[in-house]
């Protein structure tokens, strides 16, 4: 990869697919103008980058693409604030900027052989589809995968034609709920919250690794029951989301405690986001 | 390597420097505060005052360009902003506890990523100390370990002498080769006694046991009585000769502008904000909290060091009159 002397400068990058997942959530898919480093871009599913909408600032989200899939990445997110509003205002064939990849990544090679269940809400399902279309690009790698997503109502389920491609697998199991009320007639998923459909479902323990990630109301209210169903704090997983700057370790707001979530993160287990104090 | 130099000498000397086109920069008036900034002449050096603000600006200026970008069409032209270009720069006059804080900012700049921008302006920089002979009752570098005249962080540390000039004694390679360079204008010491140092108040803290207490408290009801009355201006950070958080913000319209680096601090509400509104330090306690914990906890587990030089500034301006001293000794009491 090119390396820059100036460690804030972003790599240029064309927007070569936009689409809108929900009303105010948006994907879009960028190529690296530069040719040796579209070949060259490499990164591990968990990572993250600031992306650039030039005039307005910067802005952290995962790689929410896998790193399986070559030559182009994906970013994801919804339009509250300056840069992502700006952002979500770009076209086909735009530029942006991208730093990155920054911080640690899922230990995937210490999950073949295990089964693997994804469980998430929201606008959290990017931060782990990048982990599962990696698992399902290396399938046989794996046991059972199942994945547990939830959303406010049907509106808000993110890549809703990869859940579609998910249901129709026979090697994946999508579980798909939406939260009381937000379901309209023709809802074939379930309802209810994340945590009490994951109860209900049950899965076992056994030689599987959780992955977690969602607003801190849904980890606070899923951790318990997957301590209840025997999973140990070294199976459970999670990616936190702190704000942040420059990525980079020295701009000293996404710590939780002494905690650098850009640079000892953003993937931690759940032993180790039990021993953080309360900042997150 | 020690060397004296006089009053006369020492003033030849700076003027000199000036006249090579060498980049002086030291404590020197500026409106009605003393602030490090670029000298013009000799005269221009105060010896007697605390600058207002830290030296880190010297290396971490309070805003600057990291990038220039220009739309044409859909495509964007970046100008890089080469850190290559900073000038060679003698500082002169800069304080222990100041120069002190530049090997604790080191750490974080170099650690990983290299900010080219902190270390290409360090590498060019020779620091010339000067030791302390007046003090006033924010003054605590002695409680965290410093002294009025610790050469920590300077590559030449100069010591007032009785009668004028004074005595130098080099702490790197590059104060040596500074030596070596004006010879000419240093003599070799006779033994004139140095201006006694100020002796800044006694208050001696102790880190490891604060740090200690720290380890085991962060909630703890103390935080809430310290903070409740801090306004969270970050004055105190934006003074701080070791504070080092900053933003990167686009200036300029949608067409063309700079991307900046601006100094922040961790006691502004905003500071943690996630862009779903969820705030991980929500409440001023909690931010006062971590600019405690930071400064002599974290920096330590993370670089073994402590991120206060005892400079007293954020005790001067705090409008509230939080006393960092006071609260250590607070938190030393209970430990």
């Amino acid at each position: 990869m090119c390396e820059n002397k100036n460690i804030y400068l972003p790599y240029l990058a064309t927007v070569e697919e936009v689409i809108d997942e929900t009303p105010d959530v948006r994907t879009l898919r960028l190529v690296f103008q530069d040719e040796q480093l579209r070949e060259n871009f490499s990164f591990r599913a968990g990572q993250f980058a600031e992306y650039s909408a030039f005039g307005a600032g910067e802005s952290t989200f995962c790689i929410a693409s896998s790193p399986t899939r070559k030559g182009y990445i994906e970013c994801c997110f919804r339009a509250v604030g300056r840069v992502t509003e700006s952002l979500r205002r770009l076209e086909v064939g735009d530029t942006m900027g991208v730093r990155g990849p920054y911080g640690n990544s899922f230990p995937i090679e210490q999950f073949f052989g295990r089964n693997l269940l994804f469980i998430t809400g929201g606008i959290a399902l990017p931060p782990l589809r990048t982990l599962i279309w990696n698992c399902l690009d290396l399938r046989d790698k794996f046991g059972d995968i199942t994945i547990v997503y939830g959303a406010r109502t049907e509106a808000d389920l993110v890549y809703k034609r990869e859940l579609r491609e998910w249901e129709e697998r026979s090697d994946v199991k999508l579980v798909k709920t939406v939260d009381p009320g937000g379901n309209g007639p023709e809802w074939d998923g379930k309802v209810g919250f994340v945590p009490t459909v994951l109860d209900e479902l049950a899965p076992s323990a056994e030689n599987t690794i959780a992955l977690v990630c969602g607003p801190p109301i849904m980890i606070k209210f899923t951790l318990p029951v997957l301590e209840k169903l025997g999973f140990d704090d070294e199976a459970i997983y999670t990616t936190l989301e702190n704000r942040m700057k420059c990525g980079l370790g020295k701009c000293g707001r996404c710590n939780v405690g002494n905690i650098y979530v850009c640079k000892d993160g953003p993937v931690f287990t759940a032993r180790q986001v039990k021993a953080m104090p309360l900042e997150y | 390597m020690q060397k004296q130099i006089s009053e006369a000498n020492f003033r030849l000397l700076l003027d000199s420097l000036l006249l090579k086109g060498q980049r002086v920069v030291g404590p020197r008036r500026s409106g009605s505060t003393v602030l490090y900034e670029p000298l013009s002449s000799a005269s221009d050096l105060v010896v007697d005052e605390l600058p207002r603000r830290s030296v880190k600006e010297a290396f971490f200026p309070v805003c600057e360009d990291l990038l220039e970008y220009r739309k044409e069409g859909q495509q964007v032209q970046l100008t890089d902003i080469t850190p290559d270009r900073f000038p060679e720069t003698v500082l002169i006059g800069v304080r222990p506890c100041d120069a002190a804080a530049i090997p604790v900012l080191d750490a974080v700049f170099s650690w990983d990523y290299k900010d080219q921008f902190f270390l290409e302006r360090r590498s060019k920089t020779t620091i010339i100390g000067l030791a302390c002979t007046t003090s006033d009752d924010a003054c605590f570098c002695t409680a965290v370990g410093l002294s009025p005249n610790d050469p920590k962080g300077a590559d030449l540390m100069l010591t007032p002498l009785q009668g004028g000039g004074f005595v130098a004694a080099s702490q790197s390679k590059k104060g040596e080769a500074f030596l070596d360079v004006w010879k000419d204008r240093f003599s070799e010491p006779d033994g004139t006694a140095t201006v006694p140092l100020t002796q800044p108040e006694p208050n001696r803290l102790d880190l490891k046991k604060i740090k200690a207490w720290l380890d085991e408290h962060f909630e703890d009801p103390v935080w809430d009585g310290i903070a409740t009355r801090c306004v969270g201006c970050g004055a105190c950070a934006f003074v701080c000769p070791a504070c080092h958080c900053f933003d990167i913000v686009d200036e300029g319209s949608e067409k063309t502008g700079k991307r900046r680096k601006f100094w922040d601090a961790c006691g502004f509400s905003k500071f943690t904000n996630h862009a779903s509104g969820h705030n991980p330090r929500d409440l001023q306690p909690k931010r006062y909290r971590n600019r405690i914990m930071h400064k002599f906890k974290y920096y330590n587990d993370k670089f073994s060091q402590t991120l206060c030089t005892g400079c007293g500034r954020c005790i001067r301006v705090c409008p509230v009159g939080i006393d960092i001293a006071g609260v250590l000794e607070e938190i030393q009491e209970k430990g």
